[in-house]
């Protein structure tokens, strides 16, 4: 297969990685702080889908949407519950405390869900372009047959109305602007009549919102344990860090950079190297951050 | 209780620690109860094992040495160690383990205990993490004063060696397929001199013997050329290499080999590369999720060909997560083939509904062989079982498919040859087990026994001395 189709791959991957990332780096430019507990946020949001699914059973655009109410809903719960009272100790205890309420979120889950792996019931159509003509470029074909799956379509138009969405929001809602002016500087924003609080409180739902949505999706492709989103954590921390941590745009950026990476260093590395291919993103992170200390974006959400 | 030590078992029960291990002990219970509860607490995770727990009520007498020793007075119990998968990626596979050591330690009980005294089991989850794995046995060994460990996987043994032969405790693991085990264990056919011995037997026949079969059934059907997929880890990497020495020597090619991280959101790009080269099929070699995930991405992709699984695949999730595009795909796993496969079976039903897996068979022959080993050897220290484990499992004795009946026949006089449930259990030099290999196929719904190679097919693959 061609370079496109390889291309192809890593947006998918991409499109899982940024809706996720927006939320952790929201809550990263806003709340000032990294949430380490992010990955259970969407493992938390997968499960309420299944359940939504399952138990209901409500057929799965709507389980997407209640998955997203309860991830919202949970993500205020929990920030409430550990995050706020401590929320003027400042970055490093609130490090800390969401990497404790992470194992123990993990753990929790693992306890009531149960070992076994869950999987959402999904029909998958495969559409073809096999007639698409090569063109290589010496070893390289950059054009070639490609399939795309209706899952693929499905996770990249959601990333799409993600992205469109959280700009709007961003730049056409108070509470956006207000999430923007207090990114920027917390004590001028409340001087000027923001409730930083309920500013807090927006961000919380919001990531919570997303990672519900990003926890379906990739337990749609993947499946639904205690580790479904523990085990994406690094690449949505590393692609918010890519980007430029607290931007958005820049965490759009850096999800797709590091989906691209992954798939075309499976492609083009030698056989025994290919088990390296995550390793190979953060090779890139490390390289771009070396050269660029503030991420592509340079710009945290308050400049957006 | 004065001068008494107990500690909880996974059970909930109370166990009385033998009184000679008590000063030491009642300062470590204390750290670890201590140090449990603060992981717990942090973790969640108090209930891990919970109902895991198996046997006994702990019904003690007093004992004069340390480690959990059985004296001569036959009344006591003794406890054997479990570290087990009660979570992590192969969590799923423990539930009929624990059945099968539970089954078997109610059924020695039964027949009136070993050396008289109750057998119980002490589980405790290692979630397949080696660093977990190696504080489990610290603890069992140390805190719990098991006389042997009945757990570890390849992922576990292999980066412990070193650490396992300094513990100096007999390890019989129904788990480990790894290479890596194929010349290490076991007490060299001298078992009365243990300076040579190596403390690890394996119950479960290695991945030499089921990859050989597999590549040995592979070739008969024709498919000449192969493509590889396998995880970065060791068991996955052994897996497919055990697969590919047996299958190259053999007159087979290998194409192209494509090694993939676990537990990844898409395995598409590795397929893309994979399936660019001709072969004629393809062998996958990944954890039960990691192969969903790249089988359904297989399937999706409409990539074709032949696939082969590695052992552990064979199962219903996969069949029907990934759905009729899997029709045709075969494993081979692990026979059942040992003598006494059909009494194991009637008292595993009885015991409860865990489904049995290739691993389930061979934990019941753990625990019954460890059981008569120190039944034969009068007392439960260590060196004592490590001595006796051959013995028990090899030569001319009377054969014996259970422990109440190893245990009459030693009452009487006898030598014993235990004959298991998965293998006939005679352990080789190395501390391994030959058996016949099942192909397992996708078909009608649900993987179904196909075929067999025999062991004797298969020992023509494995060198003497070599396993």
């Amino acid at each position: 297969m061609g370079l496109l189709q390889e291309i192809l791959f890593g947006l998918v991957t991409g499109s899982y990685i940024a809706i996720a990332a927006i939320g952790f780096t929201l809550i990263y430019g806003i709340v000032n702080m990294i949430n380490f507990a992010y990955g259970e946020y969407l493992t938390l949001g997968a499960f309420v889908g299944l359940l939504a699914s399952t138990a209901l059973p409500v057929p799965l655009p709507v389980a997407v949407v209640v998955a997203m109410v309860g991830g919202g809903v949970g993500s205020l719960v929990l920030a409430r519950g550990f995050f706020t009272p401590i929320n003027q100790t400042g970055p490093v205890p609130l490090l800390l405390t969401s990497i404790g309420l992470g194992i123990a979120l993990r753990n929790v889950i693992r306890l009531v869900a149960g070992r076994n792996a869950r999987y959402f019931e999904t029909e998958t159509t495969t559409v073809r372009f096999d007639s698409v003509p090569d063109l290589s470029v010496g070893p390289v074909d950059l054009l070639g047959g490609f399939f795309v799956t209706t899952e693929q379509l499905t996770v990249v138009g959601a990333a799409v109305a993600v992205f469109v969405a959280v700009h709007l929001l961003l730049t056409r809602t108070n509470v956006g602007i207000a999430m923007r002016a207090m990114g920027d500087d917390e004590q001028l924003a409340r001087v000027r009549g923001i409730d930083t609080q309920q500013v807090r409180d927006s961000v919380w739902i919001l990531a919570g919102v997303l990672a519900g949505l990003a926890g379906v999706l990739m337990a749609i492709q993947t499946n639904v344990s205690a580790t479904t989103g523990y085990s994406q954590i690094l690449q949505i921390l590393s692609a918010a860090i890519l980007g430029g941590a607290g931007s958005p745009y820049g965490a759009i950026v850096g999800a797709y950079v590091i989906g691209l990476v992954i798939a075309l260093s499976t492609a083009l590395l030698p056989s025994g190297l290919t088990g390296l291919s995550t390793a190979a993103a953060f090779v890139i992170l490390i390289a771009v951050l070396l050269v660029r200390p503030s991420g592509i974006a340079g710009t945290e959400v308050r400049e957006a | 209780m004065d001068g008494e030590t107990f500690i909880w078992l996974t059970s909930g029960q109370l166990y009385r620690m033998p009184r000679g291990t008590k000063t030491r002990v009642r300062r470590r219970s204390f750290l670890a109860g201590a140090g449990g509860a603060g992981i717990a607490g942090l973790s969640g995770c108090v209930s891990f094992g919970g109902d895991e727990g198996s046997s006994g009520d702990g019904g003690s007498t007093e004992s004069e040495s340390d480690g959990a020793t059985a004296g001569e007075t036959g009344s006591e119990p003794i406890a054997l160690g479990q570290p087990a998968a009660l979570s992590g990626q192969w969590d799923f596979l423990q539930p009929g383990v624990s059945q099968a050591t539970d089954a078997a330690v109610s059924h020695i009980n039964e027949a009136g205990g070993v050396l008289g005294g109750e057998l119980e089991v002490i589980r405790r989850d290692t979630a397949v993490n080696p660093q977990e794995a190696r504080t489990v046995a610290t603890q069992l060994v140390e805190s719990d004063g098991v006389a042997g460990l009945v757990g570890l996987f390849s992922s576990e043994i292999n980066p412990l060696w070193d650490f396992l032969q300094d513990l100096a405790m007999p390890v019989v693991t129904p788990w480990p397929g790894s290479t890596y085990l194929d010349t290490r264990g076991g007490d060299k056919l001298t078992p009365d001199d243990v300076s040579d011995d190596e403390w690890v037997w394996r119950t479960v026949v290695g991945d030499t013997v089921h990859t050989s079969g597999s590549a040995v059934y592979a070739l008969e059907e024709g498919f000449e050329t192969l493509g590889v997929l396998n995880g970065n880890t060791e068991g996955e990497r052994s897996y497919a290499e055990g697969f590919l020495d047996v299958y190259e020597e053999n007159g087979g090619t290998l194409v192209e080999r494509v090694e993939v991280e676990l537990a990844q959101s898409s395995y598409q790009s590795a397929l893309s590369r994979l399936f660019d080269a001709d072969f004629d099929a393809f062998l996958i070699s990944l954890p039960q999720e990691s192969a969903i995930t790249a089988l359904s991405d297989w399937s999706d992709g409409e990539y074709g060909r032949q696939p082969i699984l590695s052992d552990t695949l064979a199962s219903q999730a996969v069949y029907d997560q990934v759905g009729s595009a899997i029709e045709g795909a075969w494993a081979a796993q692990p026979g059942r083939s040992g003598p006494g496969y059909d009494t194991f079976e009637g008292i595993y039903a009885e015991a409860g509904d865990a489904e049995i897996n290739a691993w389930t068979p061979p934990s019941w022959d753990a625990v019954t062989v460890m059981a008569l080993a120190i039944e034969r050897a009068g007392e439960a220290s260590p060196t004592a079982i490590q001595r006796n484990l051959g013995p028990v499992s090899r030569g001319d004795g009377t054969p014996v498919q259970t422990f109440a009946a190893g245990k009459e026949a030693l009452a009487n006089g006898e030598e014993i040859t235990y004959r298991g449930a998965a293998t006939p259990t005679t352990f080789t030099q190395h501390g391994n087990v030959f058996g016949t290999v099942t192909i397992s196929t996708a078909e009608s719904g649900g993987f179904t026994q196909t075929s067999q190679v025999s062991a004797a097919d298969v020992r023509e693959y494995v060198p003497e001395g070599q396993y």
